[in-house]
């Protein structure tokens, strides 16, 4: 009997084109236009992004290499340590990171702020830097070892991403790598660059998500509007399936259900289930576009799949609770209201048209309380890097808000049929 | 075999029925007429126990369905006033959806559905989408669908609002056949006279929610055995004409159009050398003047003083 009601509902969609065209087809063109624009701005440097860089040397550069010729002498033949000498002192990598940060061409959207080692603490609790980068106390001592006298101690440096600067943190991510491509290909270090490892994140410091640049995935625009696109225009699904349930109601199709003495739990679960399976092709067809088109690829095909299906089953969470209010109030205002009001708002706090990660963390919470911008973080931290363990509370949040919606959907639904 | 007793419907402060009693015996064709707003699809629809009553009992073989309606519903079939159907799918795959929702399935339901299409003449219409079909064939496979598990009783709503009169007259021997030849039980509710005159065994007449005359057609009509209805004509008529008759103290009812003027006299008042007279008087160019046979719809007038159509 369910399969009858999905079936039903998966013929309907398929002999409606022009509603097919709008579901599927609007968010791949929003994936174009807004992806486009916005990585023209990227490239451009928009003074409208705003990095928060705080810069923490733990040690002291010159001393570290004063310290690493003494030690050479004490071990090298001095003409050995001679030869050497010139190329050792120019290597200063603490330096050559700060002048990276803080150079003119990046003052529009940076504000560099190199702190004392005893402000640690207070910078990495404040959310309003987008990454703090630490050089430990031996860190130009240590690559001075590993690339002079060849010692397998690979250096690393410290850095904290918050993810809630969505944009920002990736920009600081790519420069990062261009500096240590820069240091890798160099002729200094041509034959003895810093690998990628050199990089580290250290996780847990400041608040918000974070991301280990070692597993470096960048969004990329694209990448970014893919997912929004998704996750804002597949809550039409919770609409247009609602919808479709309050007209069987009104021309009483229902009815006819109820009085072939099947049961209207059945007709709701058939609901549910028919907009989370419609939701979860939506969100693949979509992807699969912007993977063939865009290429917008999941490092995690896994923790893709375990997204798609929770944020699916949220979306038919709020499908039969649009179903249940409209059918209890005999109106279908409710439906209106969710897809010309609601989703705009949910699309807007999930972070759909703009990285809400840069506003206030109260928005970002509020962000992250609405499926689309749970979906939205979920996504986002796969095309990252993450795995399931890092986007856990989210899916946690997601099953959460289906199982709440799908209780008061419940509650709502009539118990009879009959719209007089 | 069915019965609504004392049945009422409250919606916030309003009756949309009142106290309404009613039996259906088995293989009886029952109108229940009455104008828009009457109560009719009320009535029906705590009979099919889709909705709830205020008060009273709905009995089916004696035993109330209110609370176990499964009984009931299982022989039951509804042919709402909407057209129930999906218009984008196809003759065939409606019948096959609600075929499985009345759970038949594979050979059954095939010949089932092919029964059904030859019934209501749409056999070379089936994988033709609903949406492609006039309003009259929307209506035959409505019917359809509530044939489809052979119900004992079957409530038909107003089955043939808007529709052109060849597919009414169709939908009309279709109810008949059905009945004659299925023993099929059916409550058929519309606001057309001439379709339940021509239908049904004995008619229930409500307005407003109350149940005003029950019976056959004889004894329905044999209300206005003291009265006659007279019918004026003409081109067009004046207000001066219409009060002329309004005050007339002979005349029970008035019920003015643009060109015809019904009005119901006592029989024995001979009112033809006044209607002239006043028609006259007030420049009236009469076309006819006629003195009709009761209808149901006269009973209805007589009844309420409007039209069925009001």
């Amino acid at each position: 009997m369910i399969g009858q009601i999905i079936k039903k509902q998966l013929l309907l969609l398929w002999r409606n084109p022009m509603q097919l065209v709008l579901l599927a087809g609007l968010p791949i063109i929003l994936i174009a236009i807004l992806g486009t624009a916005l990585s023209g701005m990227m490239e451009g440097g928009s003074p409208n992004i705003n990095m928060k860089i705080g810069f923490i040397n733990h040690g002291d550069e010159e001393k570290q290499i004063d310290q690493f010729i003494a030690d050479m002498e004490e071990e090298l033949p001095s003409e050995t340590v001679e030869s050497i000498r010139p190329a050792v002192e120019q290597w200063k990598p603490a330096a050559m990171l700060k002048d990276v940060f803080d150079n003119e061409e990046l003052k529009e959207m940076t504000q560099f702020n190199e702190a004392q080692p005893a402000e640690r603490d207070k910078i990495l609790a404040d959310d309003s830097y987008t990454a703090v980068i630490e050089i430990p106390e031996n860190f130009t001592y240590e690559t001075l070892e590993n690339r002079i006298l060849d010692k397998t101690n690979e250096p690393a440096l410290n850095v904290s991403l918050n993810n809630g600067h969505q944009i920002g943190s990736s920009i600081v991510n790519d420069i990062l790598h261009q500096f240590q491509e820069q240091l890798t290909l160099g002729e200094f270090l041509a034959n003895e660059g810093i690998d990628q490892t050199v990089l580290q994140l250290d996780e847990g410091l400041v608040p918000g998500d974070k991301t280990s640049i070692s597993q470096k995935n960048p969004v990329s625009a694209k990448d970014y509007y893919a997912v929004g696109m998704a996750v804002m225009n597949v809550l039409f699904i919770a609409s247009t399936i609602g919808s479709i349930a309050f007209l069987e109601r009104q021309i009483h199709v229902f009815d006819r259900v109820i009085l072939a003495n099947v049961s209207r739990w059945i007709y709701f679960i058939g609901t549910f289930i028919s907009a989370s399976i419609i939701s979860a092709l939506h969100l693949l067809i979509v992807y699969g576009f912007a993977w063939a088109v865009y290429g917008v690829s999941w490092p995690n095909l896994a923790a893709f799949f375990t997204v798609t299906l929770a944020f699916a089953i949220a979306v038919g969470g709020i499908a039969v609770l649009l179903t249940a209010i409209s059918y209890r109030f005999n109106s279908e205002v409710i439906i209106n209201f969710f897809s010309g009001i609601i989703v705009t708002l949910m699309a807007v706090l999930g972070g759909s048209f703009f990285p809400i990660g840069d506003s206030s963390p109260f928005i970002r919470m509020l962000g992250n309380l609405t499926p689309n911008g749970a979906g939205m973080s979920s996504y986002l931290k796969i095309i990252r890097g993450d795995g399931i363990v890092e986007i856990s509370s989210h899916l946690l949040f997601l099953a959460v808000f289906a199982l709440v919606a799908i209780i008061i959907a419940a509650l709502s639904f009539p118990k009879r049929g009959a719209s007089i | 075999m069915l019965e609504l007793v004392d049945l009422s419907k409250k919606f916030k402060q309003i009756y949309a029925v009142k106290n309404l009693n009613m039996f259906i015996e088995k293989g009886e064709i029952i109108g229940l007429l009455g104008p828009n707003g009457a109560g009719k699809s009320t009535a029906i629809s705590m009979l099919t126990s889709l909705v709830e009553p205020t008060d009273g009992d709905v009995r089916f073989h004696n035993k109330s369905i209110l609370k176990k309606p499964a009984p009931l519903r299982a022989v039951i079939g509804m042919v709402p006033q909407e057209i129930a159907l999906y218009d984008d799918l196809t003759a065939q795959e409606n019948l096959q959806f609600f075929g499985r929702i009345y759970r038949l399935k594979g050979a059954v339901l095939k010949k089932k559905i092919d029964e059904i299409l030859e019934l209501i003449g749409l056999t070379d219409r089936r994988k033709d989408v609903v949406k492609t079909f006039s309003g009259g064939m929307k209506r035959r496979l409505n019917i359809g669908v509530a044939l489809l598990h052979d119900p004992e009783v079957i409530v038909m709503d107003e089955p043939t609002v808007g529709i052109d009169p060849q597919s009414r007259s169709y939908i009309l021997e279709t109810v008949k056949r059905l009945n004659a030849e299925r023993q099929m039980t059916v409550l058929y509710t519309s606001h057309y006279m001439e379709e339940v005159e021509f239908l049904c065994d004995r008619i229930y007449i409500m307005d407003k929610g109350d149940l005003i005359a029950s019976g056959t057609k004889e004894e329905i009509k044999r209300i206005l055995s003291a009265e006659k209805t007279i019918s004026i004509k003409a081109d067009r008529f004046n207000d001066t004409f219409i009060d002329l008759l309004e005050q007339n103290p002979t005349i029970n009812r008035v019920v003015a159009e643009e060109k015809e003027v019904t009005i119901i006299t006592a029989k024995e008042t001979n009112l033809f050398s006044d209607l002239i007279k006043m028609a006259e008087d007030t420049g009236i160019e009469l076309n006819s003047v006629d003195v009709k046979t009761p209808t149901l719809e006269d009973v209805f007038l007589h009844l309420t003083g409007r039209a069925l159509r009001d």
